[in-house]
């Protein structure tokens, strides 16, 4: 079975205070799919750093599921029982501009099943793919009551391990590159309300198992396999409190495959499934005043409806520091 | 500012489009082959011996009209006619056949086999249903192809197959009819010349055997398998190589040697291979009681019977008594050597090298796959195709280690459930695997056993590669080993087994005619 784990950091946004410089950005809405990590590293939100500024993210995510869907039938299985899989995720965003940033990230995961379970397998570790996105601000005007924001990001993933993607429930990713063009449209009241919203396609390349024949409703000679491209849907509800320190936030996120077999009857899974889930999550960040540029975030997700997909709940935990390499001199004393 | 944005967008448009271009694979579906040259024509394959039939000669095929008759030159003009008017489709299905189906039909086998390869689940009560063959579309779906039941409907496919032809050898050299293309220079014949007569089609012997045996064997496919012997019998009139009389004498032969076949099949001991649990339990207690150890499941739920315990009794190919190829009895479980090897796994697992975890899953071959014996299938498949054999070499080929490999798999499983070895994660505490623990006894390794078998029938058709194919059964039998789910003695004596019990077939093979 495939599965999935999804992450919501941000650094803080304080766009208009240069000062403070607290990262307004980032990493939005990194979300990881296990089997189908891709989407893993691609920066989602409506966020822009200013430029030569840099953030830092840290972060700790549980996971885990005891069911998961079977093609369309939700099911148990005790030859896995519950799998847990953790992840480390360093991550830097920097502005380049003031509407255009750049991004890396490399996750550490760990996979296991809780004990007693039926199978004997042992989990599997390591890190996972080195992910790179760009994202840039076309358009940003005040509109109404608030200000209107088009954002768009490119991001590509590849695998940085030789970890094995054809080893489910307990590879660590999906084994392919991975390219993703994302639109965001958001607006934001002068209240500190805001909604979002997303569209993006994921187009992923083939990840190489360490067989050479598969059945994927019939049979395929080669090492090869073909990972399913995706759309993403989302949808953001979110509000700033405490003079924009707490940012709380309600999510809605979709993955579609657009191609793909189900998983067989109590067989495993595999990087060709067509994945769809569902996915509802909150986060809750918050940015110190008493220590510029320093975040805290937390976040929980789970997955309530899917397709070749487990049902994934994830919690996780993030430390976020942004600063200004070149003129922080300069930036605090232009704030005062 | 506007500028620097088309820029900005231009470029990831640029970027998308690379990423586009540079990730397309090919993914083939089947063994790239088309028609070829054969080697050999084997003029005298007639006189061969078959396995299951008396001689060539026992089936009755009557003598053909003659190639000047009007009754011969009417098909000839049905053969003009349908070749003339061929769709696009016609084409793709007569290059896909080739003239050499028998490698097409083994790989719709092994699809078959890969499709049916799942183990059934446990209810929601944790009970377990098997599949029934009165009941096929179950749940859960009847059969099951795990490795026993693969090996077996590849044999008897196969088997049918070489009986077949040698006696569409006899009546093709006895008739001496000559092929369409050969008989009228209008006619082009789709694949490289041969100079076999045509009477019987060879090609419709092959369908229509493969046809029958896979049917048995997988009955929910009867239509899809119908469908795929129809093309293949369209196929064969529109390449140019056949009238429609050749292939309904082909016809009668296959379904005569299939007819042979199933009747084995139905009286081989496979119907009671999967024992109710108290026969089950017996076969436990009566290995406790002589060794001091028995084999546990250790699934969740327990599955309350292992995999077909008294596979070990169906009746053999070429070996009267599978007692007397029963292997030297596995460590006692106090012993060094034992103890050794628990070392020996705990280490592997502890340093997991690239080079193992890539061997034990490559010849993995587990749940959803085509198993160890349909992997031997697809690597002679590829040595038949690169050596040019004939149709008749093929399936001798074929036939020779499918039975070499059901008598090794047979063998197997009587020293898996006489001996009622222990698995490693029953015996070590804690252990962990990388590959999946089959639900069945460790000793002897089915996966070494199986290959060892294929292999030597491989080495013995092509010497030139025996040195290889010995080397990757020895590959397949550590990989057990390195997957963490079978011990050293498991994988070496069962390579010795899987070599005896080949020798067998071979020595038969050796004397079918063929080599002389």
């Amino acid at each position: 079975m495939t599965f999935q784990k999804l992450f919501r950091h941000r650094c803080p946004r304080h766009e208009n205070k240069v000062a403070p410089t607290l990262c307004f950005l980032v990493l939005g809405l990194t979300y990881l799919v296990l089997p189908n990590s891709l989407l893993a590293q691609t920066p989602s939100d409506g966020l822009m750093m200013p430029s030569k500024n840099v953030c830092v993210l840290f972060s700790y995510d549980m996971g885990s599921f005891d069911r998961y869907w079977e093609g369309t039938k939700l099911r148990s299985n005790e030859t896995i029982a519950t799998v847990d899989q953790n992840m480390i995720m360093p991550m830097a965003a920097i502005g380049i501009l003031d509407n255009l940033n750049f991004y890396v990230s490399l996750p550490y995961v760990s996979t296991e099943s809780s004990e007693p379970n039926g199978g004997k397998f042992t989990g599997a570790r390591g890190f996972q793919d080195i992910g790179f996105a760009v994202k840039y601000r076309p358009f940003r005007e005040e509109v109404g009551n608030g200000r209107l924001s088009a954002l768009v990001t490119a991001g590509f993933s590849t695998p940085i391990s030789n970890y094995l993607s054809d080893y489910r429930p307990y590879s660590i990713g999906s084994g392919a590159p991975e390219f993703s063009l994302r639109g965001i449209g958001q607006y934001q009241w002068n209240n500190g309300f805001y909604i979002r919203a997303a569209l993006a396609h994921l187009w992923r390349g083939y990840t190489e198992a360490e067989r050479d024949y598969y059945y994927n409703n019939g049979s395929y000679y080669t090492a090869w396999m073909d990972v399913p491209n995706a759309v993403t849907y989302e949808g953001i509800l979110g509000k700033w409190f405490f003079d924009n320190s707490l940012k709380l936030e309600l999510s809605y996120f979709s993955l579609n495959s657009t191609s793909g077999d189900d998983i067989r009857a109590y067989n495993a899974a595999q990087p060709t499934n067509k994945v769809e889930f569902d996915r509802v999550g909150f986060s809750a960040q918050y940015f110190f005043k008493s220590i510029k540029g320093l975040g805290v975030v937390a976040y929980h997700n789970r997955i309530v409806d899917g397709r070749n997909a487990p049902k994934m709940s994830n919690t996780g935990f993030g430390i976020t520091y942004q600063f200004n390499v070149i003129k922080k001199q300069t930036d605090e004393q232009d704030a005062q | 500012m506007n500028k620097m944005r088309n820029k900005i967008l231009t470029l990831i448009s640029a970027f998308a489009l690379v990423i586009f271009a540079s990730c397309e694979k090919d993914t083939p579906r089947y063994l790239p082959y088309e028609g070829y040259s054969f080697t050999e024509l084997n003029e005298n394959g007639g006189d061969w011996t078959p396995v299951l039939e008396d001689s060539g000669a026992s089936i009755a095929v009557d003598e053909p009209d003659a190639s000047d008759s009007q009754a011969y030159q009417d098909e000839l003009a049905e053969v003009k006619e349908a070749m003339a008017n061929m769709t696009p489709e016609q084409k793709k299905a007569v290059k896909y056949w080739t003239n050499n189906p028998a490698i097409r039909w083994n790989e719709i086998a092994l699809e078959l086999i890969a499709k049916y390869n799942l183990i059934p689940g446990p209810n929601d009560d944790g009970t377990y249903t098997l599949p029934n063959p009165a009941n096929p579309e179950g749940p859960p779906a009847f059969p099951f192809a795990h490795p026993p039941y693969a090996c077996r409907a590849l044999a008897y496919m196969s088997v049918a197959q070489f009986d077949g032809l040698i006696t569409a050898w006899h009546y093709k050299y006895e008739y001496n009819r000559a092929a369409p293309y050969q008989l009228d220079d209008a006619i082009e014949y789709a694949y490289e010349g041969n100079n076999i007569p045509s009477y019987p089609s060879d090609g419709a012997v092959i369908a229509r055997a493969s046809r029958k045996i896979l049917t048995a064997m997988f009955p929910l496919e009867a239509e899809y398998l119908q469908e795929m012997e129809d093309e293949n019998l369209e196929s064969l009139l529109l390449s140019g190589g056949y009238v429609m009389s050749d292939i309904d004498a082909g016809l009668v032969i296959g379904d005569a040697v299939s007819a042979t076949g199933l009747a084995r099949a139905a009286n081989d001991g496979m119907k009671n291979a999967q024992t109710p649990k108290a026969v089950s339990d017996s076969i436990k207690q009566a290995a406790y009681e002589r060794f001091g150890w028995a084999w546990d499941n250790l699934e969740i739920p327990v599955r309350p019977v292992g995999l077909t315990p008294l596979f070990g009794k169906v009746t053999m190919w070429s070996i009267a008594d599978v007692e007397s190829v029963r292997p030297i009895p596995p460590p006692q479980l106090d012993s060094q050597e034992f103890l050794d090897d628990v070392q020996l796994l705990k280490d592997y697992a502890r340093n997991m090298t690239d080079e193992h975890r890539r061997i034990a899953n490559f010849w993995q071959d587990g749940l959803g796959t085509y198993t160890p014996p349909g992997h031997w299938n697809r690597i002679a498949n590829e040595m038949i195709v690169k050596h040019k054999l004939n149709p008749l070499q093929t399936t001798r080929t074929l036939a020779y280690m499918n039975m070499a490999i059901m008598d090794s798999g047979i063998s197997c499983w009587d020293a898996k459930y006489y001996y009622h070895y222990p698995r490693p994660i029953q015996m070590i505490e804690n252990f962990e695997t990388i590959a999946g623990t089959p639900n069945f006894p460790s000793y002897t390794s089915g996966h070494s056993v199986f290959s060892a078998a294929a292999s030597e029938v491989l080495a013995y058709i092509f010497p030139d590669e025996a040195a290889k194919v010995r080397g990757w059964a020895e590959e397949a039998a550590i990989s057990r080993v390195y997957g963490g789910i079978h011990w050293s003695f498991d994988a070496f004596v069962g390579t010795d087994q899987g070599r005896e019990v080949a020798q067998y077939t071979i020595d038969r093979a050796k004397a079918d005619g063929a080599d002389n």
